[in-house]
């Protein structure tokens, strides 16, 4: 083992305690750090998923030739705007209606798909221009009426659901900033306060080594590798103890949101959301220690001739 | 190799040398010597740079000290040994640790460590204490522990700060014998002290210094037998 790094774990067994409240610090922030991430990227996911459903459904009049019904279909599919087209013919609306009364064959044996009027399913890219899109498909001569699809409940439910998950979306991710901010900006000035004491607590270690010719990166690399050593063990208690919760509920999330996709449920992709969490908690829990550990120990070694 | 040319140091209305000059040379083993206060060990905190003059010059192999940058003090403390009148060896770490921590600082390669590390030891006589802590060692023990980490790097020079202060004479003795057998490996040895006694018996070039000024620049004749009448 390296000289430095052999020092850097001497120093944290010497004060098993000061680095407990350190490692402590960084793993509820981490733990926290995660579970938040998870949640923003659940409610992302939920939303892309209401946001991706065919929302919108055109009603064609009974006269619509199929050469117009499927100009208007191009014409949607060229539209940068809209993401899904879908054209519902009389027969499939026929067979979506027995599907819809399979309980009762009676009554889809009563009717013929000559009643039933083709239609245009189609979704946006982006719900907010869902309107202006709306407008201008009402305003094509083929087409008779123009509403939100029956899956997810009317116009009004379809709004009511989108908005108030942007809603928590939002407020999510202010609240999660926030709190992660707060305790980023908590874990730097705790590390900072530990690394001042140890710094302290080995002024006259420090000063020995200059007068040995030490140079400040000689007198720094320990001290550094240690609070490297506490933010990447802070990292991986948090980061884990959030894996775990996680996955011991998402059984539970996967039959309470159904085919929602609030989290990948394929293993892969699922590691993968969580390796990028963890790299990402590495990455700035060693821009913490490293800010933390330089700030304290330069403020020692200016002191010293 | 260390020239004071005209050297002044101040702290406040107290004046700790007072244009002092004196060349050393290569080889050569010196004793500084004056009562406390006099300015001994202010002149090796000045070549080490833990002080800078006020006025005046110290050249050492060429190289004007009082001009160096922070930057460039690391490097100059590496080519000196340096071997501190309250030892400032490392508590924490064992007699070896303290050793090769010397080494590391200097960047010496790990493959030569253990080999240099007992040959001081050996030399000190500390081979069987290499894995004691500082506070399991006496006075004696310990000056010979700093002189070890001192003379491992190799250096060109050593400087000895009362090196045997507190120490009971037959201690002095052999730390004062073993630093004759540094100088005589070729390593220039400067030791401040106020024992004239060990002055009497290892005799040599003497600076004395009083009231931070030069007051005798001499030499006197080793005595062969001493005889310790305290």
């Amino acid at each position: 083992m390296s000289t430095p790094l052999k020092t850097s774990f001497r120093y944290l067994r010497r004060s098993p305690f000061q680095a407990l409240a350190a490692i402590s610090v960084l793993a509820i922030t981490y733990f926290v750090m995660t579970l938040l991430t998870t949640t923003v990227y659940s409610v992302g996911q939920a939303l892309t998923y209401f946001e991706t459903r065919p929302q919108t459904i055109a009603f064609l009049k009974t006269e619509a030739k199929d050469e117009e019904i499927k100009a208007l279909e191009q014409k949607l599919q060229s539209d940068s705007r809209v993401r899904t087209v879908r054209v519902v013919s009389r027969e499939d609306a026929l067979e979506l209606y027995k599907n819809a009364t399979k309980d009762n064959p009676l009554l889809g044996e009563l009717v013929s798909p000559s009643i039933f009027p083709p239609s245009i399913e189609f979704s946006v890219t982006v719900l907010q221009n869902a309107q202006t899109v709306l407008e201008e498909v009402k305003k094509e001569p083929i087409v008779d009426t123009i509403g939100f699809t029956a899956n997810i409940g009317g116009k009004d439910s379809v709004n009511t659901v989108i908005e108030r998950l942007k809603e928590i979306s939002k407020a999510l991710r202010t609240v999660g900033f926030v709190a992660v901010g707060v305790l980023l900006v908590t874990s730097f000035l705790v590390l900072i306060v530990v690394m001042t004491m140890r710094t302290t607590m080995r002024k006259s270690e420090i000063e020995s080594l200059s007068l040995l010719g030490a140079t400040p990166g000689f007198i720094r690399t320990p001290i550094v590798l240690e609070a490297l050593q506490y933010s990447i063990i802070g990292v991986v208690v948090g980061w884990l103890l959030a894996v775990i919760l996680i996955m011991y509920v998402t059984p539970s999330l996967f039959t309470y949101f159904g085919e929602i996709p609030i989290l990948p449920r394929e293993m892969d992709k699922f590691f993968m959301l969580f390796g990028v969490s963890f790299v990402l908690n590495l990455v700035s829990a060693l821009i913490i220690a490293l800010a933390s550990s330089t700030l304290a120990v330069s403020r020692s070694i200016r002191t010293i001739k | 190799m260390l020239e004071f040319k005209n050297v002044t140091k101040r702290f406040g209305q107290i004046t700790a040398l007072d244009d002092i000059s004196f060349t050393v040379e290569s080889g050569e083993f010196i004793f500084v010597i004056g009562p406390s206060g006099a300015g001994k060990t202010t002149i090796m905190k000045l070549v080490i740079h833990e002080y800078t003059p006020d006025s005046g010059e110290i050249i050492l192999d060429g190289e004007p000290l009082h001009k160096f940058k922070s930057w460039q003090v690391p490097k100059l403390r590496q080519k000196l040994g340096i071997v501190f009148q309250d030892f400032k060896l490392l508590p924490s770490r064992t007699i070896y640790e303290n050793i090769e921590t010397a080494l590391a600082v200097k960047r010496v390669t790990k493959s030569e460590w253990d080999e240099r590390i007992k040959h001081v030891l050996n030399l000190v006589g500390l081979e069987n204490r290499a894995h004691l802590f500082p506070s399991q060692l006496s006075g004696g023990e310990l000056q010979r522990a700093a002189i070890a980490r001192a003379i491992v790097v190799n250096p060109s020079v050593i400087f000895a700060d009362e090196p045997t202060g507190n120490l009971d004479w037959e201690t002095a003795d052999g730390i004062m014998k073993l630093l004759v057998r540094i100088n005589e490996e070729g390593k220039t040895v400067i030791v401040t002290t106020h024992n004239q006694e060990i002055v009497a018996k290892y005799g040599g070039r003497v600076i004395e210094v009083r009231d931070g000024k030069i007051v005798n620049d001499h030499k006197v004749s080793k005595k062969h037998k001493h005889e310790h009448t305290s």
